[in-house]
């Protein structure tokens, strides 16, 4: 390791350098980096004319935070059996040193979502931590993969990356959490890199707590292969800003994909998803369901894209989003897209409804003893319910509706 | 009865022809004719022309400094193909506007005849308002509704006899900047309809209108503007048909329509143009308390479309209605779709879209739905289905929603499917050649919007698909 690192480094062609020299890195590290840093150079960040950008004004993001270099360690939860199995599950710069090979051969191998090209690549040229997960063919992981990773700080730049490869006919369920304290305004720049082999199935949840002035533009990849079956679920809680990009690529013959979304925002919070569910290949399903509470004056936009590509065929798609105004100064932008290429489709839909609590709810609900209040909250912990329900995994149930308490509160007073 | 139609082709596979039904064009010249092109020059003395007075010279040479300003839009469809400096500005058929059938030149009629106007009138209409090229050539409404105090008069028109209503109201809803090719025809437009209707006044025929391009790169710039007063209703009907030319032609027209409190207005399009004109059309209603504003909208033709029909719900429990078709077959696209504005509270409004997608062909929905804060109690339905009939056909749908009103109900929902081989298969075995099994099926799939629709537009519609249907098979 070298001593000359100073200990505050922007982001910048200098700092993509030093933070190999402070991690020591191998040479082909060193030229990922390099050539990703080229990369983001040649996507220009948006300008806000474009449409997935429209909504979010990027102009405010603290882009000359401090980097951080040295973020605590991802705290990680393996169940019994799976090291021995040959699963990988550890902080993404162990991983580099401990398993150099595997690493190189799935780090840095993907390309991001148009839309968010400049922030993909920026996170794989200035990444300073992250996960790194690998479950090897025929492997099933019984019980639940737990990476929490809690910064201390939250007035700095963060581009962490995390990378799940499922090998195939592999079988796992992981949860990646995130939390930060309040009050600084920082910029956190995460990019999730999924790879499921064929007939893998993975189960990916993603819990984001990070502090009341944190800028999350965050963008999230995954690779369908054949008959495989992937389940992501995104829980935004925390942050000012939340910018997500996720980009399913139905790649794969015979793949499902179903991506949940469970978003709670109050105060002043700003959620921003841009889906792209992209359907190359034949017999593909690829299903969507985001849900929305919002609160106080908070806003929710959600962009999604479901491209049916001209030769595939007999795909289904469809996409959901509904959005829950629990203030009269929260709004919300839900615009599901449907680009068809082909006439040959089992099915293809989406709906998207906005509105506030059915007030013959509410007054059902304090016709049986429950205060206004309490009325409300059960209202809204059942319309989140349907996404919920879908999830298996208990640790990551329990875990996420806790979580969501902090914003909807609990019903377990008259449960 | 007389349909607006040639009669029935041959219904038997392979009879049909991909060439445009109503693709002939007289060989006269028409008299006056412009050099290609547009400038301030062009703008002014097309104003000159017309006898303008100075405020309609002056707005229009403001539109055009608009026009010149403003980029073309890179959204939808593709627009490139378009030369502005390829253009005639300003044809006139005829010198003035013809009082009666019979003052209508022998070359105009003889175009009409063929679209069966005349029969059409007779029985259906309540007056004529036919748009051959740029000038109204031809009008009549019936003495009952003169009585009554309706306006129905082409636009140029309305401009002398009633300049006070008219420059009252007129760039009211769509202003001269509000886009660059309503900007455009701000500038140089010509002809069109003027509609007023008075206070509580009912007209219970639809009024109807005609329009044709007939100049090869003929670009036709008119301009409607409808004024229901209070407690007033008035249907009217635009049917649009074009000869074939192999160059690209520019259809850009501005339709300007006010309901006030408690009256109601339908306007009903179908339009079908021939497959080379580049169809831009910037329509836009407000509704003010208690109105009820609908647009039906019929888009066959065209190489491309993009129109969006917009109601401004400007008063409370307004309600605004967009019924939208869309046919789109080989090389063609349909951009088209619906915007909803709640600006006032109780307001309520629905969408619904049916596009269908043919060989190379394109349809896409694209809508807004807005919500203002305080618009409480807003109820919104948009639903947006899609047929794709041809592996090579391609359907999208880009619905807006924004929403800054808690208090409201918004829903949208979209489908996108084929033809099922089952239902094929169910109706050949009752004895259907594919065609037409598909035909019944497609019409079956449109029959909401199109029983919607006056009745000999309806066949006139049902006839169109099963064309275009059985030209797939053939």
């Amino acid at each position: 390791m070298t001593t000359s690192v100073p200990t505050a480094l922007t982001l910048d062609a200098q700092a993509i350098s030093r933070i190999s020299d402070h991690l020591d890195e191998p040479d082909w590290l060193r030229a990922l980096r390099a050539d990703w840093w080229r990369r983001a150079g040649e996507t220009p960040p948006p300008t806000g004319l474009e449409e997935e950008w429209r909504r979010t004004d990027l102009s405010p993001l603290p882009r000359d935070g401090e980097l951080l270099l040295d973020p605590p360690s991802v705290e990680i939860s393996l169940p019994a059996g799976a090291a021995e199995a040959g699963v990988v599950v550890s902080d993404l710069r162990t991983a580099v040193a401990e398993h150099p090979d595997l690493v190189r051969r799935w780090l840095g191998q993907s390309e991001g979502q148009a839309s968010h090209a400049h922030f993909w690549a920026l996170a794989l040229a200035g990444w300073t931590g992250g996960l790194f997960v690998h479950v090897p063919r025929n492997v099933t992981v019984d019980g639940t993969i737990v990476a929490r990773t809690v910064l201390d700080r939250a007035d700095v730049t963060y581009l962490p990356l995390t990378l799940v490869v499922a090998e195939e006919s592999s079988s796992a369920t992981v949860l990646e959490e995130v939390v930060s304290p309040d009050g600084g305004t920082g910029w956190f720049g995460g990019i999730v890199d999924i790879r499921a082999g064929q007939a893998s199935r993975l189960r990916y949840a993603n819990l984001q707590q990070l502090g009341d002035g944190a800028w999350n533009i965050g963008a999230q990849r995954v690779e369908v292969g054949q008959d495989a079956t992937v389940t992501t679920l995104n829980a935004e809680v925390g942050s000012k800003v939340t910018k997500v990009g996720l980009d399913v690529q139905m790649t794969g013959k015979g793949g499902t994909s179903k991506l949940l979304g469970l978003l709670a925002a109050g105060d002043d919070q700003h959620i921003d998803i841009n889906s792209d569910q992209d359907l190359h290949a034949s017999y593909t399903t690829s299903d969507l369901l985001y849900l929305s509470a919002l609160y106080d004056r908070a806003r929710a936009a959600f962009y999604g894209v479901t491209k049916v590509r001209a030769g595939s065929a007999q795909t289904s798609s469809y996409q959901e989003c509904r959005n829950l105004l629990l203030s009269p100064q929260a709004g919300a932008e839900p615009i599901p897209v449907l680009e068809i290429e082909t006439n040959d489709i089992l099915r293809c839909g989406h709906g998207a409804t906005a509105g506030a609590i059915d007030p013959t709810q509410l007054f059902y609900a304090q016709s049986r003893g429950l205060d206004p209040e309490a009325a409300e909250r059960m209202i809204v912990r059942g319309f989140f319910e349907q996404v919920v329900a879908q999830i298996e995994d208990e640790t990551i149930r329990e875990r996420i509706l806790a979580a969501l308490a902090r914003r909807i509160g609990t019903t377990e007073a008259f449960a | 009865m007389a349909l607006p139609n040639p009669a029935r082709p041959n219904p038997a596979l392979g009879q049909i022809p991909d060439s445009y039904k109503y693709g002939w064009h007289d060989a006269e010249q028409p008299p006056t004719t412009f050099e290609k092109g547009i400038s301030a020059e062009v703008v002014a003395e097309i104003s000159r022309i017309k006898g303008e007075p100075q405020w309609m010279t002056d707005l229009r040479l403001k539109a055009y400094r608009h026009f010149e300003a403003r980029p073309m839009p890179t959204w939808g469809a593709d627009l490139t193909p378009i030369d502005f400096q390829d253009i005639y500005y300003y044809v006139t058929g005829t010198d003035r506007a013809a009082q009666s059938w019979d003052d209508v030149p022998d070359y105009i009629r003889r175009t009409y005849d063929k679209l069966g106007i005349p029969e059409a009138e007779k029985k259906y209409l309540a007056g004529v308002g036919g748009q051959y090229d740029s000038e109204v050539v031809y009008h009549n409404i019936r003495t009952d509704l003169e009585k009554q105090g309706v306006i129905f008069l082409g636009t140029d028109e309305a401009l002398k006899k009633y300049p006070e209503i008219f420059r009252e109201h007129f760039g009211t809803v769509i202003p001269a900047n509000d886009n660059k090719l309503a900007a455009l025809n701000t500038a140089v437009w010509s002809g069109g309809s003027f509609i007023y209707v008075p206070p509580g006044v009912h007209v219970e025929l639809p009024l109807q209108a005609y329009f044709r391009i007939n100049t090869e790169n003929m670009g036709q710039f008119e301009r409607t503007l409808i004024i229901a007063d209070e407690g007033s209703s008035v249907h009217y009907v635009e049917g649009c048909t074009a000869p074939t030319y192999s160059t690209a032609s520019l259809h850009s027209a501005v339709v300007e329509i006010i309901v006030k409190k408690g009256a109601r207005v339908r306007y009903t399009t179908i339009q079908n143009w021939s497959h080379n004109v580049y169809n831009l059309v910037t329509k836009r209603a407000v509704a003010h308390e208690d109105a009820v504003m609908e647009w039906v909208d019929g888009n066959l033709g065209s190489r491309v479309t993009m129109k969006y029909p917009s109601i401004y719900l400007l008063g409370e429990r307004a309600h605004g209605e967009v019924l939208s078709i869309a046919f789109a077959g080989d090389e063609q696209h349909q951009d088209a779709g619906g915007k909803i504005i709640h600006a006032a509270p109780n307001t309520t409004s629905l969408i619904t879209s049916k596009s269908i997608s043919k060989g190379t062909g394109r349809t896409s929905y694209r809508g807004l739905v807005k919500v203002y804060p305080g618009c409480e109690k807003s109820k919104s339905t948009v639903r947006c289905d899609a047929l794709i009939l041809d592996e090579q056909a391609r359907s999208d749908t880009y619905p807006y929603m924004e929403i800054d009103e808690e208090d409201v109900t918004i829903g949208h929902e979209a489908t996108v499917s084929k033809v099922g081989s089952e239902q094929l298969f169910y109706l050949m075995s009752r004895g259907l050649s594919e065609a037409e099994a598909s035909a019944m099926i497609v019409n079956g799939f449109i029959e909401p919007i199109v029983k919607e629709l006056p009745m000999e537009y309806a066949v006139e519609m049902n006839r169109l698909i099963q064309l275009q249907m059985e030209g797939a098979v053939g």
